[in-house]
Order: C-alpha cells, then sequence, then structure tokens
C-alpha cells in the first residue's frame, strides 16, 4: 500500500463501510453479520502480523483475546469503567500475558513453538473455565454494559442499537487497521519482513531477533485482547466457549483465507468466513466440512490467500496491459 | 604501550561431538586490507567465520577487537560493532527488491528506532541510504535491477547482491564466503574490481575464504593458509605458494 491509489482505494472501502448503516438502514441482519466479522477480523489483525508478516504461527490465540475480554469485562461490570479505558487495558493485560508466554516459547524452533501455543490456548482456556470466583466458571460474566451513548452534536449514537454497536466495532477495526499499517510499513516491520524470509540473514545484519519476536508477539496478543474486548462487549457476556480452541483454529482460518501477509487479509478472510456460511445457512458441523475443502483449494491453488490471488491477477494484467502499450 | 591489533583470534577452538573444526586457531591482523583465507574442504574457514561472527560460539578463546574481548557477544551486537558478512550458500531477503534488500541492511536496527522510524516518512537519512544503495547497485552493474524482487537475479548476481548488502551498513569487517563461486567469468572482474575498490576506498578488513586460486592470488595482499582446523601458514600470496607445507596439504 505504498501507491496514492491503493490508499486512497482503502479509505473509499472504510468510507462505504461507514456509510453502509446509512445507505441500508433496514438491513439489520446485514448489519448484524458485518459486526460479527468485524469483530473476528481486530484479533485476525493481531495474528497476520505474527503469522503474515513475521512467519510466526499461533495456534492460541483467542486465548490471548480471552484475556483481554475478561479484563475488559471485569472492568466494566465490576469496576465500572468506560470502555475505552477497559478495553485498553484488556489489551494491555492480553499484552503482558503474551509477553510472559513469548519469553520462554519464543526460543523454541519453529514447530516447537507451534505446539506449545496450542497448549497455551488450551491452558488459558482452561483457566477461563475453572477459575470460578474470577471469570464465573463454564457459565461466564453475564451482564457486561454496553457503553453510554456518545452525542456527536450531529448525531447521537447508541451502542445497544445494532447501528451503533456496528459503529464502533468499525472504528475500533480501524484502530487496528491503521496499526497493522504503521508497523508493517516501519523499519521495524522491514525487520520482521527479513526474519520471516531468513532469520540467519536478519541476525547478521542486526536484528535482535529474539527481542523482535517477543514485541511482535506482544503486540500480536494485545490486539487479540483488544478484539476479545470488543466480543464480550458485543455478546454482553464473556464465556469460555468463545475463547477455545476451535476459536483459535478459526482464527487461523481466517488469516490464511483472506491472505497472510495482506493488510486487508484478515477483513477479507474474516467476512467471508463469518458473512457466507450465515448467508448460505449453513450448519455448523457442515461449515467445517466445507471450510476443509476451501482450504485444501487455497493450498493448491492460492497458497497466498484470496488477497494472494487477487494480486497475481492483478499483476497479470498489468503486465499484459503494459506488453500492449509497449507492442500495439 | 603497543597499539592493540584490529582483530586478534587467539588460542580458538570448536568441536562439533568428535569433530575438531576449529584446533587453537590464532590470528592478527594489525592494519585494513584484503586477507584470504584458503585451505582444503574441512579445514575449518567456514566455522572459522561462523565463530568470528558470533553465529557459532568458540568452546575455547579470545576475540578481541582493538583489545576489546567480544566472544560473548550474539550475532546482532557483533553486527552493531561492524562485523559483517556473506555466506557460502549466498543467502539474501528473496522476496524483497534489490533496493529493499539494501534498505533493510542500512537501517537502524535498534528496537525503539526502528520503531518510530516509519518508512512512509521521507527524512534526509533515508533519502541518503537510497542514494549509496544505488550508488552501490550501479557498482557492480544490478542498477537495472533496483526494482526487481531478489528471486528473479541469477545466481552470481544474487551474490553480488548479499555482498553490497553486507557493504552498505559500513562494517569494519566484510567477512566473504566464496564469493567466487557460482560467479561466471565476466562478474568476476566485475567483482574483483569492486573489491579493489572497496579496499581502496573504506580502509577496512576485508577477509576472503576462496577457493578460486586465481581469483584470490590476485586480489589478496596477504593468505592465511588453514588445515585441519589450524592455520597452517600465512605471507603474501607468492610465499605462501612456495611454502612446502601448504603444497603437501593441498596434495598429499
Amino acid at each position: 500500500m505504498r501507491s496514492p491509489l491503493a490508499v486512497a482505494g482503502v479509505l473509499g472501502l472504510f468510507a462505504l463501510l461507514y456509510l453502509a448503516p446509512v445507505a441500508a438502514p433496514n438491513e439489520l441482519y446485514a448489519l448484524h453479520i458485518l459486526t460479527l466479522a468485524l469483530i473476528y477480523a481486530v484479533p485476525a489483525i493481531g495474528l497476520n502480523l505474527l503469522f503474515g508478516y513475521t512467519g510466526l504461527v499461533s495456534l492460541g490465540h483467542m486465548g490471548f483475546a480471552g484475556v483481554g475480554a475478561y479484563a475488559t469485562a471485569l472492568l466494566m461490570k465490576n469496576a465500572g469503567a468506560g470502555f475505552v479505558p477497559a478495553l485498553a487495558a484488556g489489551a494491555l493485560a492480553a499484552g503482558v500475558v503474551g509477553a510472559l508466554v513469548g519469553m520462554p516459547c519464543l526460543r523454541l524452533r519453529s514447530h516447537f513453538f507451534i505446539i506449545v501455543t496450542l497448549a497455551v490456548g488450551v491452558i488459558l482456556y482452561t483457566l477461563f473455565n475453572n477459575l470460578d470466583a474470577l471469570t464465573g466458571g463454564a457459565e461466564g460474566l453475564p451482564g457486561i454494559p454496553r457503553p453510554r451513548p456518545l452525542d456527536l452534536g450531529f448525531l447521537v449514537v447508541d451502542f445497544r442499537r445494532p447501528q451503533g454497536f456496528y459503529w464502533l466495532a468499525l472504528t475500533v477495526f480501524a484502530a487496528m487497521f491503521l496499526v497493522q499499517y504503521l508497523i508493517v510499513r516501519s523499519d521495524f516491520g522491514r525487520s520482521l519482513a527479513a526474519i520471516r524470509q531468513d532469520e540467519t540473514v536478519a541476525a547478521a545484519r542486526g536484528v535482535n531477533v529474539f527481542a523482535h519476536k517477543l514485541a511482535i508477539f506482544a503486540i500480536s496478543a494485545a490486539i487479540a485482547g483488544v478484539g476479545g474486548g470488543l466480543k464480550v462487549t458485543f455478546l454482553r457476556a464473556a464465556a469460555p466457549l468463545s475463547f477455545e480452541l476451535m476459536e483459535s483454529i478459526n482464527l487461523v482460518m481466517i488469516v490464511i483465507l483472506g491472505g497472510a501477509g495482506f493488510l486487508l487479509g484478515p477483513l477479507l478472510g474474516a467476512v467471508l468466513f463469518i458473512a457466507i456460511p450465515e448467508v448460505l445457512r449453513v450448519a455448523s458441523e457442515l461449515r467445517l466440512i466445507i471450510f476443509g475443502a476451501v482450504l485444501v483449494l487455497l493450498a493448491l491453488y492460492a497458497p497466498r490467500g484470496l488477497c494472494g490471488l487477487a494480486e497475481a491477477m492483478w499483476r497479470q494484467l498489468d503486465t499484459k496491459g503494459y506488453a500492449r502499450a509497449r507492442h500495439p | 604501550m603497543p597499539v592493540p591489533a584490529i582483530l586478534e583470534l587467539a588460542g580458538l577452538r570448536k568441536s562439533f561431538g568428535g569433530i575438531v573444526a576449529l584446533d587453537d586457531v590464532a590470528l592478527t591482523i594489525e592494519r585494513p586490507g584484503i586477507y584470504g583465507l584458503i585451505g582444503p574442504n574441512g579445514a575449518g574457514k567456514t566455522t572459522l567465520f561462523d565463530v568470528i561472527c558470533g553465529r557459532q560460539m568458540a568452546d575455547h578463546g579470545a576475540i578481541r577487537v582493538e583489545g576489546r574481548p567480544i566472544e560473548r557477544l550474539r550475532v546482532h551486537e557483533r553486527a552493531r560493532l561492524g562485523f559483517s558478512r556473506t555466506f557460502q550458500e549466498c543467502r539474501v531477503l528473496r522476496e524483497e527488491t534489490c533496493l529493499d534488500n539494501l534498505l533493510f541492511a542500512a537501517q537502524d536496527k535498534r528496537l525503539g528506532r526502528e520503531v518510530w522510524q516509519s518508512t512512509t516518512r521521507r527524512t534526509a537519512a533515508r533519502d541518503e541510504a537510497a542514494a549509496e544503495a544505488r550508488r552501490l547497485l550501479a557498482l557492480v552493474n544490478l542498477d537495472g535491477y533496483a526494482e526487481a524482487p531478489a528471486a528473479a537475479l541469477s545466481y552470481g548476481q544474487r551474490r553480488l547482491l548479499e555482498i553490497v548488502s553486507a557493504l552498505i551498513a559500513r562494517p569494519r569487517f566484510l567477512l566473504l564466503d566464496e564469493p567466487a563461486s557460482g560467479v561466471n567469468p565476466t562478474l568476476l572482474n566485475t567483482l574483483r574490481d569492486f573489491l579493489r575498490r572497496i579496499d581502496a576506498d573504506r580502509r577496512i578488513v576485508i577477509l576472503v575464504v576462496e577457493h578460486n586460486m586465481e581469483f584470490i592470488m590476485s586480489l589478496a595482499a596477504r593468505i592465511v593458509v588453514m588445515h585441519q582446523g589450524q592455520v597452517l601458514a600465512q605471507g603474501t600470496p607468492s610465499e605462501v605458494q612456495a611454502d612446502p607445507r601448504v603444497i603437501e596439504a593441498y596434495l598429499g
């Protein structure tokens, strides 16, 4: 996204998304689905930074989302904190847990690291499920309040209404998208890309590979925590099932489906993953079978996800146009 | 008090299981210039590079830069001290363009600095780095490939890219592991001219492991011969070539 055209395209997309509830005020079901997709797209951004850009696979990322979720829920429910400070605290909590997990685990070789992230996800889920005094156990924490209405002068946004919460989810997503963009385009992001491509080269050129991995792991966990906080505010309840192993696997599928290592990959993946089965009314058992098949097809024909496929097609068009311009 | 040597290796040992790769290696480099490191396969040349750059830690021994011990420092810390290397198997960032390979190599890798240095923000320093990158690419005839991904280059071109990547960070020690292997004769001349020019301009220590004898003898001011993990001989190219021990190591 270095060309002005791409920047304009992304800004246009966000403008469309913001205007959607106004343009189609009666499509409440579609808005609900889109809100759900945005809620998944946020932790997917965290995973995309880790997996797509740095090359580290985490199979327990919804566990970190859960840490952020419970922290946000407890602060809003019991301490009466506002949504924004509670969400920020949730992100911080998830980031700290991410850093603590990362410190011993990031020294492991890649496949051992993947197994450990899976175990960490299961451990966090088990804690959510069993720390009754703190997390409410299997029943979770019901009764999380929605943020208070926001008076913009020309418009009062009520977050209890679908439109209001959609805008909230979109704004949180936009903020995380901006964080993702700034990281990817920074010198830090370039070092992360170098680590993904060849750790030995990165270290030989002066990158402290471990410190960089730890930093991005903590940032990635914090962004997942934001997603978790958003999710439980939407559902008005925090429950362990929202952050179980299968949800972590779904997150990996979202990132792969959309295109790992592309800025828009998490959004595209989440919309397809959440919206298409809903629209097609597919039962959840069938959904997994369909996504299994889709993943096989992706691995065979579009290993870089849908964004990767789109980029390849665009390049082909581009070179054809270029060839025609040169040899009319 | 004598001035400490630029680079001093003392009593370096490294073994892998029962195999001794470095057996008490000592070497003192007093002044800048091109140093050739030769020896039969398995003599320990690449292991010595790895140990100097910190990719592997020596079991025993000392490495001193101007008297300062550095053998405990990790790879990236030594890189920041001015050690820059290429690899026998030629490693570049294949997905990045040639220009981005060089800009990555040139940037300040300290984490705090990196986070605040947004690549989208143009600064005088960044423009200077890009200009330097293009100058270096032109010196090795890669200026036409600045925007091409490294994976699109030929093997020999990738070697040249790797060498300029190692050079752009302004190292004090440039370690090249078989820079001439897989490079065609035309590119070989480009490489030789380029290294001579760098030697003349920068006054740094350039250490070259090489099997192409004609190439290294015409390039290096001094040659170090390794054999079975030890330094067998050292001297000017003609001294080394006349040394009976060297001839025996290679032929016998």
